[in-house]
């Protein structure tokens, strides 16, 4: 499975996102290409919970996937949705974001289960608030 | 580098646009060579034995008994040569003349073999399905290329800006258009585009004659001696030449100086058009080929007005007056379902020569956040990008050590004939 790319996605990239969907042993986990940019691998993963941690990871002018285990609340109730971010700042180098473009949905289409998308290209696009607004839109 | 044959090769990557032909290695950041899309010809004269019957398509070539392609093609003087332009609405809609620009461009000037190379080739979001199956015959039968491969120049550019989902507004030379891209695909019912660039030029082109500005090439000025501004030109003109000038080819030389002016000149009101503002813009100096030199004001900013806003008695003397920028974007929008104009608002990707315009993107940017909350432009400061996005896309993508998946082999081509090209390239 692969996006136009050609770039392949490694196994642990999939196992580590079932333990964080049904076991949650994770809250996040980080994405990167490999040097050679041939295949998706897991960078990091982490059972903190602080938003603020997770964005930390973003880094400036490198791209990165990631899925954060989103909690909230609504209507009094808590509720968590599976968000799967694609960071790729403006400043990036363009053979980085082409090729991380190119490859997302190779990553994309191997995790199931996947509430919300986000594309982010800034802090802010990626901010609390615009997640929040953005998981608890259809929310019930 | 793509390894074929045991060999790391690098693929060459082409890019055919109206104005110009792209081409160079996949990997690098700009094309090798750039040659004018559009080339000259003389046609057979009449006391020669012209063939009429055998006018079939197997044998491919411009027309007229003599062409000449690249930088010394159309625009060097040559008695009775014509200006012939394969390309319409950036779709090559005549391609008797591709292979022979496809083999000057790489053959001449990059002197590559395309046999070794495999090929990415660019197309635009409306381009047609037998179009893309008659490229590819033409790269694996008459340039013998190991590979091919045919990219959407919508999806390259929305890549080469990092984004899998965006809203790519090209302007180029003769069309502009908006083509909403998602998940790396072209949601083909919100493609939108019109001529807007030309009516930009007929507008520069009025405003010209309309300040008596004679256009002639400067192929025909035997000598000229300077002038103070508005002033009468002084030029003496080659009149052996004058009988041997074509209307086409005159035309094509005066599109090009009116074209040379817009970008010089045109210039558009980041906050909407107020003639105040305007006047007080400080006037330009230029000088035309003739020597006769002018300061403009205003008018500068009228030329670059019709991108974004057409006066009430301009479309009520034109019913079929290309639709504008914001127009082309809202009706791309109304094709995608709510939550996807956000995103694609969020993604908004300027690209094309058209844009370079000073003002262009910010004027787009308050147009665009009166309408929606959220907008975000990403247009390339460096021109070359600016201007070579979607060749730049396929330079890179073609680049890459894991795309070699997807390009359609000479073996492939043969065993399973067009039928691959819509298959393989999505």
């Amino acid at each position: 499975m692969s996006g136009i790319s050609g770039v392949t996605v490694h196994q642990d990239c999939i196992t580590m996102y079932q333990e964080l969907k049904l076991r949650k042993k994770y809250k996040y986990i980080i994405y990167n290409l490999n040097k050679d940019r041939t295949e998706i691998t897991v960078e990091k993963t982490s059972d903190s919970g602080q938003y603020d941690d997770f964005l930390q990871e973003l880094p400036e002018g490198e791209c990165r996937w990631a899925v954060f285990d989103f909690e909230f609340e609504k209507d009094g109730g808590s509720r968590n949705k599976l968000c799967f971010f694609a960071w790729a700042p403006d400043d990036a180098k363009i053979k980085q974001k082409m090729v991380f473009a190119s490859s997302k949905d190779a990553l994309r289409r191997a995790l199931e289960g996947i509430a919300v998308e986000i594309q982010g290209t800034d802090p802010s696009e990626v901010s609390y608030e615009s997640v929040l607004n953005k998981v608890s839109t259809g929310t019930r | 580098m793509v390894t074929y044959g045991g060999d790391e090769v690098s693929a060459l990557v082409l890019d055919i646009g109206t104005s110009s032909v792209r081409a160079g290695y996949a990997g690098d950041d700009s094309p090798k060579a750039i040659i004018p899309t559009q080339y000259g010809f003389i046609p057979p004269s009449s006391d020669q034995d012209v063939d009429m019957g055998d006018n079939s398509d197997s044998t491919e070539k411009p027309k007229g008994a003599r062409s000449f392609i690249g930088e010394a093609g159309p625009s060097l003087f040559r008695p009775g040569m014509q200006i012939g332009n394969p390309m319409s609405d950036t779709l090559i809609q005549d391609f008797g003349p591709i292979p022979a620009l496809v083999r000057h461009v790489l053959q001449d000037s990059m002197r590559v073999n395309p046999s070794e190379h495999p090929i990415l080739v660019t197309e635009p979001a409306w381009n047609t399905p037998e179009n893309r199956e008659r490229m590819a015959e033409i790269m694996f039968e008459e340039f013998q290329v190991p590979a091919f491969y045919i990219a959407n120049t919508g999806v390259l550019n929305t890549f080469a800006a990092g984004k899998g989902s965006a809203l790519v507004v090209d302007v180029g030379q003769s069309v502009a258009s908006v083509i909403p891209v998602v998940d790396g695909f072209v949601l083909r019912k919100g493609v939108a585009y019109s001529n807007l660039p030309k009516l930009v030029a007929a507008h520069a082109r009025h405003i010209l004659l309309g300040n008596n500005i004679d256009l002639i090439p400067h192929q025909l000025i035997a000598s000229k001696t300077p002038v103070e501004p508005n002033m009468p030109p002084q030029y003496a003109v080659r009149e052996d030449k004058i009988p041997g000038v074509t209307d086409s080819w005159r035309q094509w030389y005066e599109d090009r100086a009116v074209e040379e002016w817009t970008q010089n000149m045109g210039g558009i009101l980041e906050q909407g058009w107020n003639d105040q503002l305007a006047i007080q813009r400080p006037a330009r100096q230029y000088e035309f080929p003739t020597g006769f030199n002018t300061f403009f004001g205003p008018d500068r900013f009228h030329v670059g007005e019709l991108f974004f806003f057409h006066k009430p008695n301009l479309v009520a003397s034109n019913s079929s007056l290309p639709r504008h920028i914001p127009a082309l974007i809202s009706d791309s929008l109304r094709a995608c379902d709510i939550e996807l104009r956000q995103v694609l608002m969020g993604n908004v990707v300027v690209t094309g020569g058209g844009t370079l315009f000073s003002g262009f993107t910010d004027r787009l940017h308050n147009e665009l956040v009166r309408s929606f909350p959220h907008v975000k432009i990403h247009a390339p400061g460096n021109p070359v990008e600016r201007r070579y996005g979607a060749w730049l896309g396929g330079s890179i993508l073609a680049s890459l050590g894991t795309f070699h998946q997807l390009w359609i082999s000479k073996e492939e081509w043969m065993e399973h004939g067009k039928g691959i090209v819509a298959q393989r390239c999505k």
